[in-house]
């Protein structure tokens, strides 16, 4: 109703603008071709493709398995430990190899801890599209911390290339359990603390309640996945609808949308979304420590020459934005024939022209940032 | 009308609640680093720029195969039988002059893949990130201690300690065929006689 009467004030005529790919809260090089009617958008096109560094190739021309690894992390470069995480994975279920306890303890912590930091740098992003300058800030204090924990193991703040087939590059030091467990005692009340800032600050909720809804059934029809699926109130989380690595062992809630502030799938849901899965992560994390052997080599059981047989796999895992596809087809040579990923990004990108008809031109950037896209995986 | 007075006491009242945690925050110590005067310590097996003992390099290649990206530029020329290269400090005997080894970081991706493959640990990261450069080539460092008449020297005595086993060779081939032309034409002959 208030979306018609705003719609017919600003009803002028037809005019397409570009808004990218260098503008600031296009989250890095997207182009969006908009047609607008006014100020109100008729027509959406994305504009991809200005960060395609061809991965796929890349894999192909490298003579060892393990020489792929980096150039994953450089897929979503904001969270660098699932893409790697994921690859490991389906290298390892082709080769049939069993990894140590303590090593898939200490991925899913890094996993986990990954995803906090990388919803800590979309919130804020997200926030800061809207004007909101000091969440912004804040969020990323806490994510120096994760990324400090994450320099002290592995020599790297953003792309680190730790895990590796069959276990992690080198041993966790012994300050990482009391350092992540005391992370998490301290993350707790900044969430609330972002509750209190951000999510029920009345001026933010007025920009995002009843943007850019997204229905379940649309969601679905473009295979969307992650919080922009759960925010739309559908309940599918690769960790627990087709549980990887050791994630059966833990109990976390999926958070879904359900239209606190406005209808189920709005913006702001797809927001509370990632802020109620940092809490669940928090949660696995505790468990996780909890359950983790003290002791154990975690180089064990890597293979000092990875001997590929023929054949093919597809392994998905839940990254922070969503279900990350590797497709990997190997031959009897030490590369791999085909590598195929899937990025979450891009899927959830296609429906950006679907549920941004009819929003005002200040109300897509809210949309585009409620995607929580990054453009590196979008290209790859 | 009451709709919009509730909402407008609700922003205020957010609006408050922000500025309260604001407050709070900036009566916290700060988190940022005055850098060029206060720098951060960098954790052990910090990964930021590679270098190379090269007093323990044997010119093995393991880690210019490692790499991802190419960066590693190796250059050995086999060691002359009158020169003794000694061992390295982890007793691997040294059989090759290493008379190049650049690595350009500017290529460099960091992941550490060269470094584990050594079987001497004498390619290694260490915690050095101030090294910007103005011109690219700057970022190529070469950690060959070998000076360029030394390289050639070395290069020269290699070709001519293999001009000299090939020449050595040629004339064991020669004595050779020789033999056993003698040989045949001994066999001719004694053939002929026993035809006679």
């Amino acid at each position: 109703m208030t979306n018609q009467i705003t719609a017919n004030i600003h009803e002028t005529k037809e005019m397409t603008i570009n808004m990218g790919p260098q503008h600031p809260s296009t989250h890095g090089v997207l182009r969006l071709e908009v047609v607008l009617n006014g100020e109100v958008v008729t027509r959406v096109h994305p504009h991809i493709g200005y960060l395609h560094r061809c991965f796929e190739k890349y894999a192909e021309a490298m003579d060892d398995y393990s020489k792929v690894i980096p150039y994953t992390d450089r897929i979503d470069y904001v969270s660098a430990m699932n893409q790697e995480h994921g690859y490991v994975i389906a290298v390892e279920k082709l080769l049939q190899l069993e990894v140590p306890e303590r090593v898939e303890y200490v991925r899913v912590i890094l996993a986990e801890l990954q995803r906090i930091a990388s919803h800590l740098l979309g919130i804020g992003t997200f926030g800061l599209d809207l004007g909101a300058f000091t969440p912004f800030l804040y969020c990323f204090i806490e994510r120096e911390k994760i990324l400090t924990i994450f320099e002290k193991i592995s020599g790297a703040r953003l792309l680190y290339n730790y895990i590796c087939v069959g276990g992690l590059m080198r041993d966790v030091p012994d300050s990482f359990k009391p350092e992540t467990a005391d992370f998490v005692k301290t993350f707790r009340p900044k969430i609330k603390e972002l509750n209190d800032l951000l999510s029920y600050n009345q001026i933010f909720i007025d920009r995002t309640a009843n943007i850019g809804v997204l229905p379940a059934e649309v969601a679905l029809n473009y295979a969307a996945s992650g919080p922009m699926l759960r925010g739309s109130g559908v309940s599918w989380d690769l960790r627990k609808n087709d549980p990887y690595s050791i994630y059966d062992r833990f109990e976390f809630d999926i958070p879904v949308g359900t239209g606190e502030v406005g209808t189920v799938g709005d913006c702001w849901d797809r927001y509370m979304v990632r802020v109620r899965e940092m809490e669940q992560s928090l949660v696995i994390i505790e468990q996780a420590l909890e359950q983790m052997p003290d002791e154990g080599n975690v180089m064990e059981a890597v293979p000092k020459r990875i001997r590929m047989k023929e054949g093919e796999i597809y392994v998905r895992t839940e990254t922070p934005r969503g279900e990350l596809g590797y497709y990997i087809i190997s031959d009897k040579s030490s590369s791999p024939f085909r590598v195929k990923v899937r990025a979450p990004s891009f899927v959830n990108l296609s429906i950006l022209p679907a549920i941004s008809r009819g929003a005002l031109l200040s109300d897509l950037v809210a949309i585009v940032g409620s995607i929580d896209i990054v453009l590196g995986e979008v290209d790859r | 009308m009451q709709k919009q007075l509730k909402e407008g006491y609700q922003t205020f009242k957010s609006i408050f609640i922000g500025m309260a945690i604001t407050l709070r925050h900036l009566f916290q110590p700060s988190v940022t680093i005055q850098y060029p005067d206060v720098r951060v310590e960098l954790p052990p097996g910090v990964r930021s720029k590679l270098y190379v003992n090269i007093d323990d390099c044997i010119g093995c290649l393991l880690c210019a195969r490692a790499c991802p990206v190419n960066c590693i530029d190796i250059e050995t020329v086999k060691a002359t039988s009158d020169v003794d290269l000694g061992k390295t400090s982890t007793g691997n005997p040294k059989r090759l002059w290493v008379t190049q080894f650049d690595i350009d970081m500017s290529k460099c991706m960091y992941c550490d893949l060269c470094v584990y493959p050594c079987p001497t640990n004498c390619i290694y990261m260490v915690p050095e990130y101030e090294y910007s450069e103005f011109d690219r080539k700057n970022l190529i460092f070469e950690f060959s201690n070998l000076s360029p008449e030394k390289v050639t020297e070395v290069k020269d005595k290699l070709e001519k300690e293999n001009e000299e086993k090939n020449r050595q060779k040629e004339l064991a081939q020669q004595k050779k065929d020789q033999e056993k032309k003698d040989q045949e034409t001994d066999t001719d002959t004694d053939a002929g006689k026993a035809g006679e």
